[in-house]
């Protein structure tokens, strides 16, 4: 089960090590020890708020700022957790730890993949979890440590996060095969972008699921 | 305060923050939460999701410039290696070079 779960999980790697990577090379700017990337890979662990508070810890903002914008910057995965309510199991240690690493990449891959027949789902996301979340903290890791002395031209390996999420989106087309999704999830996206730049992410999602709801009670309505 | 402190602190805060917007829905509702209408949400999002995060990761590439150019061949490959071989690692990792070769030069 670890083999297949490191397998399936290795697109992952090279989203996070790339993008941990500049995380921690960025991370150095700030004169912290190095092991300070490693500790908010391993605590914070969310790529963009980590991001963001590299900003904001220089300019030395006040916790509460530092709180609400981490907040809200990452409240889209407020509706990540909606796909795993029955298979992240029974509430125990592991379960917190699935919920703690439910990142839009983890989202992403366990939503898409198809479980074994003969592993336990909850063990196989963890292990899955897991190891994406080594991947992110090697990645920040060698970015704080290798800051000074980095020969190897990084450069448009963000791309790798991109790609992962196109891989993803063809296997959800495989998976779903119902346009509708797509569609709303388009232009809802074109109005964020258009209309609330700032937060497109969050407003996109908010919106899309808001038109799918309204269409599907709209079709219940219909049919009665 | 102390500079290390200071960072302790933000990264303390910032820890429960993340955790509390991943937590919320697991406390919200519990596993017998399944109306018709609950499932239809639920399998439904991942699509849009990732359909959101390909136009996010996208939405700074300038257009009328080179960039774009170079994107979508990067994009192209990616997706038309994955459509032909359905290898996750391989359309990354390949349309990833072909992307860091445009760039780098």
């Amino acid at each position: 089960m670890i083999r297949s779960a490191l397998t399936i999980s290795l697109p992952i790697l090279f989203g996070f090590v790339p993008l941990g990577i500049a995380f921690g090379l960025l991370f150095q700017e700030l004169g912290y020890p190095w092991y300070f990337a490693s500790l908010m890979a391993i605590f914070v662990y969310a790529g963009a708020a980590q991001f963001m508070a590299i900003g904001l810890l220089s300019s030395g903002i006040g916790l509460l700022e530092i709180a609400i914008s981490t907040f809200f910057l990452n409240s889209r995965h407020m509706f990540y957790g909606l796909a795993f309510l029955e298979s992240f199991g029974n509430w125990n240690l592991r379960k917190l730890y699935l919920i703690f690493g439910l990142t839009d990449e983890t989202y992403a891959l366990m939503t898409t993949i198809k479980v074994p027949k003969n592993f336990t789902k909850e063990r196989y996301y963890f292990f899955i979890t897991l190891f994406a979340q080594l991947y992110w903290v090697l990645g920040c890791t060698i970015g704080a440590l290798t800051a000074n002395a980095l020969s190897f031209n990084t450069n448009g390996m963000e791309f790798a996060a991109t790609a992962l999420f196109v891989v993803l989106l063809i296997e959800q087309w495989v998976k779903v095969k119902r346009l509708l999704p797509f569609v709303i999830a388009f232009i809802a996206s074109a109005i964020a972008l258009l209309f609330f730049i700032k937060h497109m992410l969050l407003v996109a999602i908010i919106l899309s699921i808001a038109s799918i709801v309204l269409l599907r009670l709209i079709k219940i309505q219909s049919n009665e | 305060m102390n500079e290390i402190n200071y960072l302790l602190a933000a990264m303390l805060v910032m820890t429960v923050a993340t955790y509390i917007t991943r937590l919320t829905p697991f406390l919200l509702f519990g596993k017998g939460q399944e109306s018709s209408l609950f499932n239809y949400i639920s399998k439904s999002t991942p699509p849009m999701v990732m359909t959101i995060l390909v136009i996010y990761m996208l939405k700074d590439v300038e257009y009328l410039t080179f960039e774009i150019v170079y994107t979508f061949i990067a994009l192209l490959v990616t997706a038309g290696l994955h459509i032909y071989k359905r290898n996750a690692l391989l359309s990354i990792v390949s349309g990833t070079i072909v992307y860091m070769i445009f760039v780098q030069t």
